[in-house]
């Protein structure tokens, strides 16, 4: 007898998503949809604004990962002004960036996914959070505190504020680096290192528990972008974009943010408000793609830097070729935050960083600019139309989160078919498919929970309307 | 004081932290703001030098560190439950139930309890002062009776860090 299975909404998300599962006949999961059900509006009551205002603006989407919106954005005024921003500018625009995606892992590792890690995926929710690692595991909730707190205070030290903060500006940044921050940054340093290598030595004690996960969370082969530096090493911020196939032979390279929309188009389904990047070329959905910590490793040949070079040679030897099970974000998810710790530490030692050379400033130079960084969770684009004025006419965001939409699905359905069996419902199965999405961490809003419990009931429900089993929890 | 907008000293070996306060709310959410007001009144009397001010937007995972380095820890908020203007002085124990999920809003009960569990220290008194507010429109500006609360809340807080 068919049925609908619908898990709504979806906990530890950055914002609010709801899973969608159909059974046939045979009570086997037929199709499976993830829902966003948000509408944020950014790109449409953007229109008319003036150009500088956008990084600002931008920023406003997201209380998790503003940085990279105030990045990309910037980049994109910086097009239509025509300039090149101090390199002094640029680098510290990486070390906030890069401040900003440990903090935003640290959130998502720690906070969000260890819980199923550490407890178990068939622990009872009540436990299965960040206070149950705190329990059970101190030292590990005391690192991923800290790595959340360090990322913030770098962010806070520069932008002046942990959330939405300001300093980023078309043309560079508002003002120089002081000593004293620099030598403050640089005495967390430490402390940092130790934390992130103690979490990395905990996964890899814990990963092989998961090995069935692994299997069968959103692995399929597919293609992967991320943007690489000159020498094929990671980056974050200044470099160009590359698409690779699941066999890891080049499909695009040198991709940058001008050209980005030749090459991907963005397809709409009725049941999310989320659209569905792809690459052109390959049509849709045969052409969709993963961005983030698993692209980002899958697509550079090597981290370039010491620590986090070890790490990702022996990260590929995960697979012959690249790794394509989505189950590994969380260690790829380490390895990025060990490599923005030492391009930290690298960046602030620079002496060239504390020049006050950090502006550059011009007018409307062109009527069109566009600008790419990678945010967290994947490369992000911003691309803007203005009028002589400098007015916004047309902005168009692709968003991280929303290049993983399409291997969400999939992810959804394969985990879905694999775990969800019969008609009674149970918690582990359905935290299973939960825990699929999370490993995407997908970053719907900045709203995440409501305060106090989340009312949250799952229903198999026959096609006559009889409740066959109901699950609650809050 | 530091706030989310400054720099937070912070030594090198972490000392000890005697009286801490610690001030929530929305600035931008009218009387919610109130925290920030307090706080800022508090730091302009100089008996309140030696105590060490955060004012924040929520209380977050992050301030168990600090709560824990603490033997006196003072909470402000704004209270939608009391009457406005209203002050009220409500000591506050580690939870026993740890919340069922992690909001972006943090009690300090649940604070301790995260303190307690990361840090196996806790202050040995912690107290929270709450003003009644009941006006949460987008707003930077308090209403009448919550700003006139303010030096009462201000003399409630000197008295629960003596």
């Amino acid at each position: 007898m068919s049925q609908t299975i619908t898990i709504d909404p979806v906990t530890r998300l950055e914002g609010h998503g709801k899973i969608t599962l159909k059974t046939n006949d045979q009570g086997e999961v037929s199709e499976a949809y993830f829902t966003v059900t948000q509408v944020r509006g950014f790109e449409k009551f953007s229109e008319g604004r003036p150009y500088y205002e956008m990084p600002s603006l931008m920023a406003r989407i997201c209380g998790i990962c503003p940085v990279s919106h105030l990045i990309a954005s910037a980049k994109a005024c910086e097009a239509i002004m025509s300039v090149e921003i101090p390199p002094t500018a640029a680098k510290l625009r990486r070390a906030l960036n890069l401040a900003q995606t440990i903090q935003s892992h640290a959130l998502s590792f720690f906070y969000l996914s260890s819980p199923d890690l550490l407890l178990g995926m068939d622990a009872d929710p009540v436990d299965r959070n960040i206070f149950g690692v705190a329990q059970k595991n101190p030292e590990l909730g005391r690192a991923g505190v800290a790595l959340r707190r360090f990322g913030q205070h770098i962010i806070e030290l520069l932008g002046r504020k942990r959330i939405h903060p300001g300093w980023v500006v078309p043309g560079g940044v508002t003002e120089p680096l002081t000593a004293v921050k620099r030598d403050e940054i640089l005495a967390l340093i430490p402390e940092a290192y130790a934390n992130i290598k103690l979490a990395l030595k905990w996964y890899k004690e814990i990963a092989d528990r998961f090995t069935e996960e692994a299997e069968h969370f959103a692995n399929f082969p597919g293609a992967f972008l991320g943007m690489v530096s000159e020498d094929h090493s990671l980056e974050f911020t200044d470099g160009k974009l590359r698409l690779i196939d699941a066999t890891g032979n080049i499909l695009e390279d040198k991709l940058d943010a001008a050209h980005f929309d030749n090459v991907i188009g963005e397809a709409v389904e009725p049941f999310s408000y989320m659209k569905f990047p792809y690459y052109k070329p390959l049509g849709y959905p045969d052409g969709a793609y993963r961005v983030g910590p698993l692209a980002r490793l899958n697509i550079a040949s090597h981290a370039g830097t010491p620590l986090a070079d070890i790490e990702l040679t022996e990260f590929k030897k995960l697979a012959n070729g690249p790794v394509l099970g989505s189950f590994y974000f969380h260690h790829a998810r380490l390895i990025d935050i060990l490599y923005g710790i030492e391009k930290i530490e690298q960046i602030f030692s620079d002496h060239t960083i504390l020049d006050t050379h950090v502006r550059a400033t011009a007018g409307v130079n062109r009527l069109e600019g566009a600008g790419i960084a990678e945010a967290p969770r994947g490369t992000l684009m911003h691309h803007y139309k203005v009028d002589d004025k400098g007015q916004i006419i047309w902005p168009n965001l692709v968003i991280a989160t929303g290049q993983n939409n399409n291997a969400m699905n999939r992810g959804v359905l394969q985990t879905a078919q694999r775990y969800v069996k019969g008609e009674k419902l149970e918690d582990g199965m359905l935290n299973r498919v939960e825990a699929v999405i999370r490993t995407f961490d997908p970053c719907l809003s900045c709203s995440t929970h409501a305060y106090g419990q989340m009312p949250l009931a799952i229903s198999l429900v026959a096609p006559d309307g009889t409740v066959l089993d109901s699950i609650r929890r809050g | 004081m530091t706030t989310d907008n400054q720099p937070e000293k912070k030594p090198a070996n972490q000392p000890p932290i005697y009286r801490l306060i610690l001030a929530c709310g929305n600035t931008l959410r009218g009387d919610d703001g109130i925290g920030w007001q307090i706080a800022a009144a508090l730091e302009q009397d100089v008996s309140n030098a030696d105590a060490h001010i955060v004012v924040t937007r929520q209380l977050l995972p992050e301030h168990a560190e600090l709560i824990s380095r603490a033997e006196v820890v003072v909470f402000i908020d704004c209270s939608a439950h009391a009457e406005a203007g209203q002050v009220q002085s409500i000591p506050i124990v580690p939870a026993e139930q740890l919340p069922r999920i992690l909001t972006h809003h943090l009690d300090p009960a649940s604070l301790l309890r995260l303190a307690l569990d990361l840090y196996e220290k806790v202050p040995s008194h912690a107290i929270a002062i709450t003003v009644g507010g009941d006006f949460f429109e987008l707003s930077e500006e308090l209403s009448a009776p919550v700003k006139a609360a303010i030096p009462d809340a201000v003399l409630a807080v000197q008295q629960a860090l003596r």
